[in-house]
């Protein structure tokens, strides 16, 4: 049954989801160097009893499986700890970011459907075509170039010679948005407000088509020689046979048998999108978690880094088991 | 091939064996050799990767400039062939006065040697702990398979940037970074082609003739996975040199006072508006380098395993 | 038998395949006639472009092959100049097909009713008007009610539950019937059955044979059944064309094929057959191989594994000759044959140069 595999799935993916924390728990604890330290190494002098007042308030004087238990259960109720610079719990930090990142991430995700989609499946059917050799030679380049490189020549190009887009951030700074959910084009889509949605899509475009562009490489590659498979396969000669016309063939015969593998690689590309986040939010100054996760990274804000490394690593837990269930509802020999 | 004689000495016996070995794999060399040659695009990728490996590996007989030594009179000025260069600096200078180009050819040795190094490493630990898993599984199999599920629920640049900012920036430091995950995609496939390869009918064979487990594995399957495993590493080095360039742009690589291709698109960041190629130029020398790797990889699959075409 | 008049018509067909070695004639100017429900036999060594027949007749012949010359007339028109959209419409509703290996030809990821019910759909089988997705209830249930006639009729038992169930979820019999009533659903007047029953245990092979009968009894669907298993020609036809290398070698009612075949190549495949009443028989295989179809011989394609082959069968084509009322063979080995100028081989090739 198809419930009973997708619950399953989920029964699996949560001792991955306290592994994930387990490790990043021990990445902190055992890297050398006491966090009170580098704490107090920006605070100036303290007295011996404030570091162990700070000791015990941070658990520092527990033994380790009991810090790893106080920690578990804590970011199982939300709570990451505290800030060790901005002195403000993690999980406020995160919340407040997010908005940002899911906003850039979501619109990378649709540049690398959308480019991908047309291209993989119209390579396919006209193999060998120009068109099929043009944009695997782009797509070969695509998985090539860095996202940062790419990044750089896309302002340079748009925003710095051409002036069509800017440069950086997510939105003009004389755009008046009230706040809202964060997501800037949702909260000026509610509000009404046009001068804004316009501002913070112009401000999307090149942070999110260079987010997307190495995944859209990936995907239209896979889903090409996917297609080119199920476009040899006996069904499709079966739906021939019986009349249908190519367009039905192409899109509902052989794209629907081709999306089973392109789902599994949309569901590893979403690690990509996470790691990638971090290097286009720096490059575009993205005000979001990655650029927040460099940022705490050299100011050693150790709470801050581990708690958002794990936020991202669950994030990929959860997008990889939405693409199982995608995957389970896509291959019916699957449910049996 | 001619018959040994029945009343040659054993010592012979064994070199004559050695020498037909030898014959056979220089012959199946040739015509590896052959095809790789006849294929247009593997070709081309290797001569140019041939080229970078030149370079990086006779940097200092190439060029006369210190790659960290600028001259400060001479900061920012443009390639050559482009309006204010000079004949000095073929590709110009970043803020520091010093040679890009002389910049680029040390970065490739980072490039190179990170690729290569936690490449190589990666493929090593994974084909081992894969082959052990896989002929004997039982715990150990177990532990190490949930231990590399486990890397698996993170992102691989996420990893590498948590694992730097707690171990600190250097080329060590960032090779085993790479490392720690990377030898997972190996494990799991030796792995699985293990617990495959290990029912197929030779290996029984191999068995009844009374051979080692360790002979087996060794002798036996590892031959027929090695293609596959060279193929997948070649298409990984790349991915690994990308990897290396994205951690030292974020600064966490390698140190600024080594040159490498990320950190110096990083520092030329800044001069975006008046020098454009300080940041530009090293990101070509990097696209170029792993432009033609992954096109000698695909080369290598078709000639050595078609089969891997789907995967990636 | 009432009705003599040919539903299907072929008539100097060939069929070419580009290769980096040359061209590939893979059928070479084929005639064949079908009559309304008749069933015509295509026998042959697999390679020798009995499936391409097929192919052609629905106009599926995959790239880069292409039909060269002849025509195909299908109720007097000529399917060749048929623009695509008029072969769609011929193709499932007048012609439908049937595959070798069930187990690939289904698509996997949909129901086996609806795969039925989309024959229906692109047809427009069922009349009135025809309301877009949402609102089309009325029309849909009226489909799948004669889906599941159709499955009723093949033999799948309970239709009703395996409406809704998915490709692997059935036996290869079950998905041949599936394909069948996939392709009887549309009734269509001529069933192409590629192989039906290679892919299949011999037990259900026969019960698949019978359906097929009496399908064509009943609907008086004329059947093209290719096969590489004379018996199974012999037991189902009323024509029998044998086909060698892309070129029909003997042609003529199931039984002068049968009990007196002219064509060494004929004889070959009766005697390398097994037969279960004799005892202690031996079988005899035809000696060498398939020919290359890349290169072959001037003469005879067969001459080179012919027992009683002839000098003149070597020297140039070997023209087709008419030894009775519907009996044609292209063979020199009984030379008193009278020559028939329509059917010769030199003529056709003439034609398709031109």
């Amino acid at each position: 049954m198809k419930a009973i595999k997708i619950l399953e799935r989920v029964l699996v993916s949560i001792p991955i989801m306290f592994g994930v924390a387990i490790i990043v728990f021990l990445f902190m604890r055992l890297t050398p160097g006491d966090p009170v330290d580098i704490m107090m190494g920006r605070g100036g002098a303290v007295s011996a009893g404030e570091i162990e007042k700070l000791r015990s308030e941070f658990n520092l004087d527990k033994p380790l499986h009991v810090q790893l238990w106080l920690f578990l259960t804590d970011a199982v109720k939300g709570d990451l700890g505290y800030s060790y610079v901005q002195k403000t719990p993690v999980t406020d930090l995160i919340r407040e970011r997010l908005p940002a990142t899911i906003e850039l991430a979501l619109t990378a995700l649709l540049f690398a459907l959308i480019i991908s989609f047309p291209i993989g499946i119209l390579s396919a059917v006209w193999q060998n075509s120009l068109l099929d050799r043009f944009s695997m030679a782009g797509a070969f380049m695509g998985i090539s170039m860095p996202g940062f490189w790419m990044g750089i020549i896309l302002i340079l190009v748009f925003a710095v010679k051409l002036h069509w887009l800017p440069v950086q951030g997510r939105i003009d700074f004389d755009a008046q948005l009230a706040a809202g959910t964060g997501f800037f084009v949702l909260d000026s889509l509610l509000s009404g407000n046009r001068a804004a949605l316009i501002s913070s899509l112009k401000h999307l475009v090149l942070p999110g088509f260079t987010l997307g562009a190495g995944i859209a490489a990936i995907l239209a590659r896979v889903l090409r020689s996917s297609m080119l498979e199920t476009l040899r396969s006996d069904y499709v000669v079966l739906a021939r046979s019986k009349g249908s016309p190519e367009w039905n063939v192409v899109l509902k015969h052989a794209l629907r048998n081709a999306l089973i593998p392109t789902v599994t690689v949309i569901g590893l590309q979403v690690g990509v999108l996470l790691g990638g986040n971090m290097i286009i939010e720096t490059v575009f100054s993205w005000p979001g978690l990655g650029r927040m996760v460099v940022a705490a990274i050299f100011q050693r804000d150790f709470p801050l880094v581990q708690g958002s490394v794990m936020v991202y690593a669950i994030t990929f837990v959860l997008a990889n088991l939405i693409v199982d269930i995608l995957y389970t509802y896509l291959n019916p020999k699957i449910a049996l | 091939m001619e018959t040994t004689p029945p009343t040659v000495q054993p010592t012979n016996r064994l070199i004559h064996l050695w020498s037909i070995r030898l014959k056979l794999w220089l012959r199946d060399t040739k015509e590896f050799l052959r095809e790789l040659i006849l294929h247009p695009t593997a070709l081309i990728g290797g001569i140019i990767v041939i080229l970078y490996i030149l370079a990086a590996l006779f940097a200092p007989q190439i060029t006369s400039y210190d790659p960290t030594k600028g001259n400060l009179r001479d900061r920012l000025k443009p390639p050559a062939f482009i309006e204010g260069g000079m004949k000095e600096y073929p590709l110009g200078t970043d803020a520091q006065g010093r040679d890009l180009l002389t910049r680029i050819i040390y970065g490739a040795r980072i490039s190179l040697i990170v690729g290569v190094v936690s490449v190589g490493i990666s493929v090593l630990i994974g084909s081992i702990l894969g082959a052990l898993s896989g002929f004997y599984r039982g715990k150990l199999d177990a532990i190490i398979s949930r231990f590399a599920d486990l890397l698996m629920a993170f992102p691989f640049l996420i990893f590498a940037i948590g694992v730097m900012a707690f171990i600190g920036s250097g080329v060590t430091n960032l090779i085993a970074a790479l490392i720690f995950k990377g030898w997972v995609e190996f494990f799991r496939v030796v792995r699985g082609e293990m617990m495959s390869e290990k029912t197929e009918e030779y290996v029984e064979a191999a068995k009844v003739t009374g051979r080692g487990n360790l002979a087996i594995i060794v002798r036996e399957i590892f031959p027929n996975i090695v293609q596959s495993i060279f193929v997948l590493a070649t298409l990984r080095i790349g991915e690994m040199i990308i990897m290396e360039a994205s951690l030292s742009f974020l600064g966490l690589g390698i140190p600024p006072h080594i040159p490498a291709w990320g950190s110096m698109v990083a520092s030329g960041r800044d001069f975006m508006l008046v020098a454009w190629w300080v940041s530009t130029i090293p990101g070509i020398a990097l696209m170029i380098l792993v432009l033609s790797i992954n096109l000698f990889a695909e080369g290598l699959r078709d000639i050595l395993d078609p089969r891997l075409k789907t995967i990636a | 038998m009432e009705n003599k008049q040919p539903l299907l018509e072929i008539r100097d067909l060939s069929v070419v395949y580009p290769s980096k070695r040359g061209e590939v004639r893979a059928i070479d100017s084929i005639f064949l006639n079908v009559e309304k429900g008749g069933r015509l036999g295509l026998v042959g060594e697999s390679g020798c472009g009995k499936s391409t027949v097929l192919h052609a007749i629905s106009r599926l012949i995959s790239r880069p092959g292409k039909v060269t010359c002849g025509e195909i007339l299908f109720k007097r028109k000529n399917l060749l100049k048929l623009s695509s959209r008029e072969m769609r419409n011929v193709r499932g509703k007048e012609i439908s097909m049937i595959f070798q290996d069930p187990q690939t030809t289904l698509n996997p990821v949909f129901h086996v009713g609806e795969q039925i019910r989309e024959s229906l759909r692109l047809h427009n089988i069922i009349p009135g008007t025809h309301l877009p997705w949402p609102f089309d209830i009325a029309r849909k249930r009226q489909e799948k009610e004669r889906v599941l006639q159709a499955m009723r009729e093949v033999g799948i038992p309970s239709p009703m539950d395996r409406y809704a169930t998915y490709p692997h979820q059935f036996s290869g019999g079950m998905q041949q019937r599936a394909l069948i009533a996939l392709a009887l659903v549309c009734e269509p007047s001529l069933l192409l059955a590629d192989e039906p029953t290679t892919a299949l245990d011999v037990t259900i092979q026969a019960q698949i044979l019978n359906l097929m009968l009496k399908i064509n009894q009943d609907h008086h669907t004329a059947i093209i059944l290719v096969t590489h298993d004379l018996g199974v020609a012999a037991e189902f036809c009323d024509t029998i064309t044998v086909m060698y290398a892309g070129r029909i070698v003997e042609q003529g009612p199931v039984d002068d094929v049968t009990m007196n075949p002219q064509h060494p190549y004929t004889q070959g495949l009766l005697a390398c057959r097994p037969v279960i009443s004799k005892i202690d028989q031996k079988v005899q295989p035809i000696p060498g191989n398939v020919p290359d179809v890349i290169d072959l011989p001037p003469g005879c394609a067969f001459a080179p594994r012919c027992p009683q082959v002839k000098p003149a069968c070597l020297e140039g084509p070997i023209p087709i000759f008419q030894t009775g009322e519907k009996l044609f063979n292209r063979c020199l080995a009984q030379v008193s044959y009278e020559r028939d100028p329509l059917w010769s081989w030199e003529h056709i090739v003439r034609q398709c140069d031109e």
